[in-house]
């Protein structure tokens, strides 16, 4: 089972006619996704690093020399992707009735004194890349850290040169900020 | 004296043959052992036929239960399914439906094999056994399990199982699943794997009791006769089919799919998901210090958390954890370990395993982390507990799951996965119906929730519903012909939306009057406890729906305003103005809370329940304007959210009666959004500055506080997360 980058294209568009893509949703799956979504992922980018993973709508982890970074479509670098990549955005919090109520009016608000709602942008093109419902005081959830190395090692059969240690380092950039 | 022959294969009990069984998996890590399945594979061609029959015969069965169940639960929204399971009790095939319960079935069973059934209490071809108890496995008390057993000869080959979800189990009112009920015997009727039947007769004696202790006795006796016939049709039916395929090739080829399932999971979650940690949290509130509860105690309010990490590993494994989950508490929302295996169930068969072919197998590559004792997830005292409503913060948490499923399906390339759920609010009533007789009242048109975004097009409007894809909503003049109420509209709820690039489906509120009843109570139903804190199930940039709302209206001089014609709610509209609008049709909003306790309702009283949907997916200013003019065009958006949330300049062209966009009006709107977010945005380091020295000085709410103190209390992991992040020093004590 395989599809042409043309109807992958269209299918991550939303521009691909529903009877195909009811019937990509319905049939057994295609072996050679990945490959041909991070070519179509790369094409779209204009700066030249490899994607080894995406990790959502702009954002996507990159080989940059010996490193892995994650890096926004518009170029910006958000650092090392063991580190919370959040840590490295700006942040908006709707933590009162009228800012909550720009999105959520009236009857539809959350409840401020219990809940934020933190919008991360990107610092260069203030792309909205995610969107979290927190508890109040609750830590800056770290939604998605990639085992890349086994993926690429033991399911794609073909590891990555350099590998590094698969292991959340988020605490070295709170540890840093403690001390200021 | 020779040792008793078991009713198992070649003489051997149930409990011998689960144990084997059991080792044989730890030894080998497939499904009874079986490191070459071969039957199968064989010959192909008969082993589709064989599955095909043993589905056919399961789905014939459920349509046999609804031909003769008299329950709109079960006619109308169709909350039953069928399972066929092994001697030992594990699922081989299950029909269409509430496929939450391939696993939660099989512990019923095997449960009676470990309470030694056999020897102790007996088990013989055409005899009956009921349970609905979820300390020993199930959802919530409103779940209840008919269970056959499957013989050949003198062995016992297999068991059916049905599930059907009751309106009355003779709980507390109102009377099905009751939210201010704290203890036990609040529940109603409990059964434990007990017989009910034999020879394929329902025991006289059982009836007598089902019709002194239920007001609703016709409707729980028709379903269990529904049940009986459709279990009985599947026994028979795989008595053919054991007789046209051998015994042998039976024992070996069902044991086989299991094994086959098991390892085409494993490869799929190779081929879908990208091996990693995935993190997110679910907040469960559980506001009960207003609700009528006899055990005083109970009346507090409080918040837990569910913190959720998935791990997938790089054997194909996935691993759950919930370390960090608070408290259990005085209230009905306590799950046990079991009931986290019915979430996984029903997402599992909705995203990986849904060609007709999830069983045990689609569950074996899962392991879920033991909850601490104490949680929410694992109390220890669960047996002195309500059990009317595990499934509420099971449906919030398993939605969540779905979620996480979607983001790692994202990052492997098949967008069109990539989905999250989330749980409605809605209202329950027990009185009196319109023939004068006092009972519950439940209607539940589930099919009314709007899902998340899909990864490559908008969720589904009105077309949500984790516990089976195949729920709608029923008619609403069945539901009418049941509950003393009249629906006053089936309206698509703009303001339902999660706002994203893809936006999630819509849903349909329920808005109803009660009409025609002498006395009647109202109180809040499942799913309705936990929007002061909305789920975080945005994807990728797109926001959660909002608040679920359960709202109670009522109007002064209802009949005068009958009589006179005058306006009535018959729709939400927009969020802001309700109240107005409602004091402006002279009425009032009498009740706008999170979990509304048992409250009497009138004749024109209207009952409001306005579901959230789940979340969007990307950025909401990247979604396409066409996207937003055919939401406009449809009704299906307004001029508001246009502007405000997606920046798309639109006005309406009276006369060709359809929405205009101004193109480059909505590209300066987009800019400047974007420049307002650069203005509005801070360094997250900033932000964490000022955030912490709130937490170090406690400066939140007290039911927060509590909440972080009930986690810590459990777990010391949690804890030291928590201290890290904020960089709170060792002796730090919330």
């Amino acid at each position: 089972m395989e599809y042409g980058k043309e109807d992958l294209r269209d299918l991550f568009d939303g521009r691909l006619p529903w009877e195909k893509m009811k019937s990509i949703m319905s049939r057994p799956k295609d072996d050679d996704r990945f490959e041909k979504y991070i070519e179509i992922l790369q094409e779209r980018v204009p700066w030249p690093e490899k994607i080894l993973m995406p990790l959502g709508e702009h954002l996507s982890v990159v080989r940059k020399g010996e490193d892995r970074i994650v890096k926004c479509d518009c170029g910006h670098e958000f650092g090392d992707w063991r580190k919370n990549w959040k840590l490295s955005a700006l942040i908006f919090v709707r933590d009162t009735t009228e800012t909550m109520e720009e999105v959520y009016p009236g009857f539809k608000s959350p409840d401020p004194r219990l809940c934020e709602i933190r919008e991360f942008y990107c610092p260069e093109c203030a792309a909205l890349l995610k969107v979290d419902s927190a508890p109040v005081g609750y830590p800056v959830l770290f939604d998605i850290l990639t085992d890349i190395d086994s993926f690429y090692r033991e399911w794609l059969a073909r590891p990555l040169p350099d590998e590094k240690e698969f292991r959340d380092l988020t605490h070295e950039v709170i540890r840093e900020w403690a001390k200021e | 004296m020779s040792d008793p022959k078991g009713i198992g294969q070649g003489g051997k009990t149930l409990k011998q043959m689960l144990e084997e069984n059991e080792q044989l998996y730890r030894e080998t890590g497939c499904y009874a052992g079986m490191t070459d399945p071969h039957v199968l594979k064989e010959d192909p061609v008969r082993a589709e036929l064989f599955h095909s029959r043993l589905m056919a015969a399961l789905i014939a069965g459920r349509e046999t239960c609804r031909m003769v169940s008299g329950s709109p639960f079960v006619r109308e929204v169709a909350e039953l399914c069928l399972g066929l399971y092994t001697p030992e009790g594990d699922n081989i095939a299950q029909s269409t439906g509430i496929q939450i319960h391939i696993k939660l079935m099989g512990d019923n069973i095997q449960w009676m094999i470990r309470k030694d059934y056999e020897e102790e209490v007996g088990i013989r071809d055409g005899d009956f056994f009921i349970a609905n108890d979820p300390v020993i496995s199930g959802m919530h008390a409103a779940d209840v399990y008919d269970i056959l057993p499957i013989f050949c000869d003198q062995e016992l080959v297999g068991w059916v199982s049905t599930v059907i979800m009751e309106m009355d189990i003779g709980a507390v009112s109102p009377g099905c699943m009751p939210t201010a009920n704290v203890e036990r015997g609040t529940d109603g009727l409990k059964f434990l794997c007990e017989r009910i039947g034999t020879n394929d007769r329902l025991h006289r004696d059982f009836e007598h009791k089902i019709e002194n202790s239920l007001d609703m006795y016709h409707i729980f006796l028709l379903d269990r006769k529904g049940a009986m016939a459709a279990n009985i049709r599947v026994r028979e039916e795989i008595k053919k089919i054991v007789k046209e395929f051998g015994l042998d090739f039976y024992k070996q080829a069902t044991r086989e799919l299991i094994e086959e399932e098991r390892r085409n999971q494993v490869a799929r979650i190779k081929q879908r998901m990208v091996p990693g940690r995935y993190r997110n949290v679910v907040t469960a509130e559980f506001p009960m210090s207003k609700q009528p509860v006899a055990w005083i105690p109970a009346k507090v309010d409080t918040i837990r958390l569910i913190p959720v990490q998935m791990d997938i590993l790089p054997e194909g494994r996935i691993l759950l954890d919930f370390e960090g989950a608070g408290e259990w508490g005085w209230h009905a929302y306590n799950a046990t370990p079991n009931a986290l295996w019915g979430g996984i169930s029903i997402v599992t068969v909705q995203t990986l395993s849904y060609d007709g072919r999830g069983n045990l197998g689609s569950l074996l590559p899962i392991d879920v982390k033991e909850p601490l004792l104490d949680s929410l997830l694992n109390p220890k005292e669960i047996k002195k507990l309500a059990t009317s409503t595990p499934w509420a913060p099971m449906l919030d948490l398993f939605g969540m799951w779905m979620h996480m499923l979607g983001n790692t399906y994202f990052l492997r390339g098949f967008r069109e996965e990539t989905f999250n759920y989330r749980s409605s609010a809605g209202w329950q009533m027990a009185g009196y119906d319109q023939l004068g007789n006092k009972r519950p009242l439940l209607a539940a048109g589930t099919g009314n929730f709007g899902p998340g975004a899909c990864g490559v097009c908008d969720g589904v409007d009105c077309g949500g519903w984790l516990a089976t894809p195949e729920v709608d909503l029923g008619s609403a003049e069945v539901w009418e012909l049941f509950v003393p109420h009249m629906e006053m509209s089936r309206r698509f709820d703009p303001y339902s939306v999660g706002y994203g690039r893809f936006r999630s489906g819509l849903a349909i509120p329920t808005v109803a009057m009660v009409h025609n009843t002498k006395k009647c109570v109202a109180s809040a139903a499942v799913g309705t406890a936990s929007d002061g804190i909305i789920p975080n199930i945005g994807q990728f940039g797109g926001y959660c729906g909002g608040r679920r709302n359960t709202i109670h209206v009522r109007f002064d001089n209802f009949q005068e305003k009958l009589q006179k014609r005058g306006p009535l709610l018959y729709e939400l509209g927009h969020p802001g103005d309700l109240e107005d609008r409602v004091r402006e049709m002279g009425g009032e909003i009498v009740d706008h809370g999170l979990l509304p306790e048992p409250m009497e309702v009138v004749e024109g009283d209207l009952l409001i329940a306005g579901s959230g949907a789940g979340g969007g997916l990307g950025d909401p200013i990247e979604r396409d304007p066409a996207s937003v003019k055919e939401d406009l065009d449809n009704g299906l958006s307004t001029e508001w959210q246009a502007r405000n949330i997606y920046c798309v300049e639109a006005t309406y062209d009276g006369q060709a009666k359809e929405w205009r966009i101004d193109p480059d009006a909505t590209s300066k709107l987009r800019q400047d959004r974007r420049k307002e977010r650069l203005n509005r945005g801070v360094p997250v380091k900033e932000w964490w500055k000022k955030a912490r020295e709130k937490f170090v000085a406690r400066n939140m709410d007290e039911k927060i506080r509590e909440m972080y103190q009930s986690s810590a209390r459990l777990s010391p992991v949690f804890a030291e997360e928590l201290k890290g992040f904020w960089a709170l020093p060792e002796d730090f004590v919330l």
